[in-house]
């Protein structure tokens, strides 16, 4: 029997492996699918990673969207994440709009298809997209691969606790990365135990908005050398940053800032560590204002751009944004294209949805509209997605894994693993290459 | 041995008995406070999870044990912020269909191993032990791009499929148990004229009914607790996560709950196992008595 | 008494069907052999010989898991071998997790069977307290864990804080995170210890009455009485906690990723592994690779791998567990 069994089981494996060996096909066509009839009654499903309050946000703008288009109903889910929408469009169950928060995974994106190219869809509609900055119009395609639209624009800056520094004795915000080291020293206030009550800043990678790619355009440590590969090893940016950032967390002592920050609220809640005043400098992105004034609006603080190790950087920032597009395999993408539309260029839909998350708008003419109600304190951050040295990180076809890397040698240098920095980037520089490599032909 | 968990004698301390009654009593205090201690240790983690789940947002962060007020509503807010019920559908769906698939595929597989003679026979059952030792990680690309080309990707079915073809542990556990029974009895049905299938249905299962207890009892917290499984084929999707994925994902989701909300979703998901064990104790233990020993 | 694993052909003591008919009732056993095991067969097929062959194909390319996939020969295990840095660390951490868990596992329920089966008073309220962590689902098991030992608000450090200790950083030290994941590990091997506790109950008391007659004292009984008994069970255990080590994912998974702080949802690239990668475990960095970055033909190659080696060790386990089955059944 288990010779006649053999060549049968043999034949179903190969059966199989043939037809998993090409998967999740389909959607493929370059030819923009058509706006759907206005009489028939469609329902586009929307992913995004807003939740709570954020979610709310959106909610409202696509209902002013369905208020128009009474035949589409929107599914609207949040708490959907990069890792979540690549899923579902290899399982061929992607929604048919997704919006992303960073531009990490757009050179995923674009390049393997998995979103689709909406170039035909702009030519088709003669959308201008001149309306949209420079800076946003590069960051949303890939090698020149339009597979994405702009949703509005995230900055960072600084942000100050105003009653920490009139306590510590300081009139303003640092401005060069030396100062903000002297402040944060000055603002830090330790328990008699010798562990940390009130931080001045926290340095630890990955804990709130500390992430490489917002602290690099601070050093003006660039990504990339003049070939396309990875440069970090020939940035003295670089070299600025880690040892910068080292000083810190020596100041600290390493246990003690891990215990505190294993005490901090939620990124997103009213116990957040800047919310709670038990930080008092923080580099985070402007829809942090619409958090403070929601959670804690008694919180007296300031912003500013982001200090900088030279002078002549001043005034810029890190900026990313929000992207919407097509998956691969969406089941409406007419209807998807249409909803896209309205979100990334209707002047009206971007200044509430500007309004109700405090981001800034992408483009010029909501930019300028009267109607935006963003405060006082989000005025700095309109200034620095106007200055000449907005900086953001480059896409690339692994996504964000090599911003894991960074973030990993960064720890491995602040507990003393690597002790030779220059010789610890070039090695990095290789093993980012060297991943980028594997996903070749 | 079945009553484990309950109560049996204990093996008396190995002390004759002209020794003094003193040192019996010391042995009895000295077993007794360490066995307290064990017991508290195991117990307590799960005892500062409840006392955490009912505490406010800010106590949550503090670092005090025990609760100023009780917040019980903290339980009704999890099920606000997120549909535990959809959750726990999900995961009453795939372990009542993955226990059903596993007895209707495994108890004649079992059967088949333990009491037929055939050439064969060896080979099928060390596969069945490689497939059981073999860690689910190392087939995921295959069987989830198998499953992605059906699009049946954030959907039950990949996990519940499986067991309607046979599930390698439990095939093990239930033919350890078939083997307990004497072949006289399933001899003597044979010579009334029973067919094999009649044999198994009316001879063996009536008297394997504890083994086939455990073999459910243990397929049913497998899935109830697997997260890897649900988390490759049905992470992308929410309406499809069991409670695992939600719970893992509960603080990433709810971007602005504490600690607090966190152990209370944490009780709920453990309540059920719980219960479920209170009421099945004595499956439990057989079973567990059957993995590791008995021919 | 008689170990686990080993072939049904020895264990036939009688034919199945005596006197006459034999040729007829062979070939209808034919017929209930096929239908009772052509379920399983199917899946064995399915679920088991198929993505393993196709598991081997996949790891020779190039796989994204959108457009096909392309033949790239061996540089995938070339990149494993010689260029991925964290893959290093995964099969470290792994290996650390194979080499200690196993031994405490096995050790740590072995102590703790050895004093349940010594209580008199409440043995079965101490039981059902020992065994049930172990029914805990893990992901609530890791949560916990991640918050009974948290460094700042945990309950561990506050009672250590109250002794005048400055408690660890437990999941928050790239040193301490896996001893971390060891005690919550330890907390849920209930079932092991039950299983033992049973061969320990099992030992026949004469045994120990003879030997004490012969002045043994309580530490050569165990060393040759007991030990020797529940040898087999004991070897269990550890193919157990061997092959449960090697798939260590979950409580690596939720742990890294939760008490990192970050708002990030688990899993997310960019948090796991925390604190500096201690907590990435072979399997996870496989998911990760596979199902996060779509290096679908990569993640094949780390299975492979990690096929290859738990292979070797049920293989080995599983005969020298045949052989203690054997001396065992000479013994008794």
């Amino acid at each position: 029997m288990r010779a006649r069994l053999r060549p049968a089981l043999i034949l179903v494996a190969a059966g199989v492996l043939a037809t998993a060996a090409c998967t999740a096909g389909g959607g493929g066509s370059t030819e923009p699918a058509a706006a759907p009839d206005s009489s028939k009654p469609v329902t586009v499903t929307v992913w995004s990673n807003f939740a709570d309050r954020e979610l709310g946000v959106l909610k409202s703008t696509l209902d002013a969207y369905h208020g128009k288009h009474v035949n589409v109903t929107i599914d609207n889910q949040g708490s959907q994440d990069d890792d979540k929408i690549t899923q579902a469009i290899r399982g061929g169950n992607p929604p048919d709009v997704a919006i992303s928060f960073t531009t990490d995974n757009i050179g995923q994106f674009c390049s393997q298809g998995s979103w689709q190219d909406l170039q035909p869809y702009i030519d088709r509609d003669k959308v201008n997209l001149d309306d949209i900055p420079q800076a946003v119009r590069d960051y949303t395609q890939f090698n020149g691969k339009r597979c994405s639209l702009p949703m509005l624009a995230d900055v960072y800056g600084l942000y100050y606790n105003k009653d920490l520094f009139a306590a510590a004795g300081i009139s303003s915000p640092p401005k060069s990365t030396d100062e903000m080291l002297e402040d944060a020293k000055k603002l830090t206030v330790k328990n008699p135990d010798g562990s940390i009550k009130v931080a001045g800043f926290l340095p630890q990678w990955a804990f709130y908005a500390y992430k490489p790619q917002i602290v690099a355009p601070s050093f003006g440590a660039q990504w990339l050398d003049k070939d396309g590969k990875s440069g970090l090893g020939k940035d003295q940016g670089w070299q600025d940053l880690f040892g910068w950032q080292k000083k810190l967390v020596d100041f600290y002592g390493q246990d003690n800032l891990q215990k505190f920050t294993a005490g901090l609220g939620q990124e997103y809640s009213a116990d957040m560590g800047f919310q709670a005043g038990k930080v008092a400098m923080a580099i985070d992105g402007e829809f942090r204002t619409a958090f403070i004034a929601d959670q804690v609006p008694t919180l007296n603080y300031g912003t500013a751009p982001a200090p900088t190790s030279r002078p002549e950087l001043y005034g810029g920032g890190y900026t990313t944004g929000t992207i919407i597009g097509i998956p691969k395999g969406a089941k409406n993408p007419g209807a998807a294209w249409d909803l896209i539309k309205y979100l990334a260029t209707d002047t009206d839909a971007l200044v509430t949805l500007a309004n109700g998350l405090h981001n800034v708008p992408s483009t010029k003419s909501s930019l300028s509209s009267p109607n935006l109600k963003l405060g006082d304190q989000f005025k700095p951050f309109l200034d620095i997605f106007a200055n000449k040295n907005l900086a953001s990180n480059p896409a690339s076809t692994i996504g964000d894994q090599y911003l894991k890397f960074v973030s990993d040698f960064g720890t491995s240098w602040e507990n003393g693993q690597v002790t030779d920095l220059p010789g610890g980037l070039a090695k990095l520089d290789k093993q980012i290459d060297d991943a980028k490599a594997l996903g070749g032909k | 041995m079945t009553a484990l968990l309950e109560s049996s004698p204990p093996v008396t301390p190995a002390v004759p008995r002209r020794r003094r009654n003193g040192r019996r009593t010391l042995d009895f205090i000295a077993v007794h406070s360490v066995a307290l201690a064990l017991g508290l240790m195991f117990t307590l983690p799960l005892v500062f999870v409840f006392l955490t789940a009912v505490m406010s947002d800010q106590q949550a962060l503090s670092s005090e044990l025990w609760p100023r007020e009780w917040h019980f509503e903290n339980f009704v807010a999890v099920f606000q912020k997120a549909p535990m019920f959809t959750y726990l559908t999900n995961s009453l769906v795939y372990s009542v269909l993955a226990t059903a698939g596993m007895l209707l595929s495994s108890i004649p597989a079992a059967y088949a191993l333990a009491r037929f003679r055939w050439r064969g026979g060896n080979l099928a059952f060390m596969l069945v032990i490689a497939a059981m030792m073999l860690p689910p990680q190392v087939t995921a690309v295959p069987l989830y791009s198998m499953w992605a080309s059906g699009h049946l990707t954030g959907t039950l079915w990949p996990l519940i499929v499986p067991y309607f073809v046979g599930d390698a542990f439990s095939i093990f556990l239930l033919r350890q148990f078939f083997l307990t029974i004497p072949e006289d009895y399933l001899d003597a049905a044979r010579m009334d004229g029973c067919s094999e299938f009649q044999v198994l249905y009316r001879v063996l299962l009536p008297m394997t009914k504890p083994g086939i207890a455990a073999a459910a009892l243990f397929t049913f917290l497998y899935t109830w607790n697997d997260y890897f499984g649900p988390l490759l084929y049905v992470g992308e999707r929410q309406e499809s996560w069991t409670l695992s994925v939600a719970l893992a994902s509960f603080r990433g989701m709810h971007r602005t709950t504490q600690w607090n909300l966190t152990m209370a979703a944490t009780t709920l998901v453990l309540v059920p196992v719980v219960v479920l064990f209170l009421f099945a104790q004595k499956s439990f233990v057989r079973g567990l008595t059957f993995t590791g020993i008995k021919g | 008494m008689t170990a686990t694993l080993h072939s049904p052909a020895r264990e036939q003591r009688t034919s199945p069907a005596p006197g006459k008919g034999r040729g007829r009732i062979r070939n209808r056993n034919r017929l209930w052999l096929l239908v009772f095991l052509s379920p399983w067969a199917i899946g064995l097929v399915v679920f088991f010989i198929y993505p393993l062959l196709a598991t081997a194909y996949f790891s020779l390319t190039n796989y994204n898991g959108l457009d096909s996939a392309n033949f790239v020969g061996l540089r995938n295990f070339v990149y494993l071998f010689t260029g991925d840095e964290i893959v290093r660390t995964a099969a470290y951490n792994t290996l650390w997790l194979v080499v200690v868990l196993t031994v405490l596992r096995v050790a740590f329920s072995l102590g703790v069977a050895a004093v349940l089966a010594r209580v008199q008073k409440g043995g079965g309220l101490f039981r059902v307290l020992c065994y049930l962590p172990s029914l805990v689902p893990p992901v609530a098991a890791t949560l916990t864990f991640v918050f009974v030992l948290n460094p700042q608000i945990g309950p561990v450090n506050t009672l250590l804080r109250h002794v005048g200790i400055d408690g660890p950083l437990w999941f928050n030290d790239p040193n301490l995170s896996k001893p971390a994941l060891t005690l919550l590990t330890l907390w849920g091997s209930g079932e092991l210890m039950i299983i033992i506790l049973a061969a320990l109950l099992d030992v026949p008391k004469d045994l120990y009455e003879a030997a004490q007659l012969d002045g043994a004292g309580a530490w050569t009984q165990f060393r040759r009485i007991t030990l020797p008994t529940i040898a087999p069970v004991l070897l269990f255990g550890m193919v157990n906690s061997i092959i449960f080590a090697l798939q260590y994912f979950t409580q690596a998974i939720v742990a890294g990723s939760v008490a990192s702080g970050s708002a990030d949802m688990v899993g997310n690239s960019q948090i796991i592994g925390y604190p500096n990668n201690s907590t990435l475990t072979f399997p996870v960095w496989l998911y990760q690779q596979g199902f996060r970055a779509y290096h679908m033909g990569y993640a094949s190659a780390m299975a492979v791998v990690l096929f290859v080696v738990s292979f070797a060790f049920t293989a080995l386990l599983i005969r020298q567990l045949r052989g203690a089955a054997h001396t065992e059944g000479a013994r008794s």
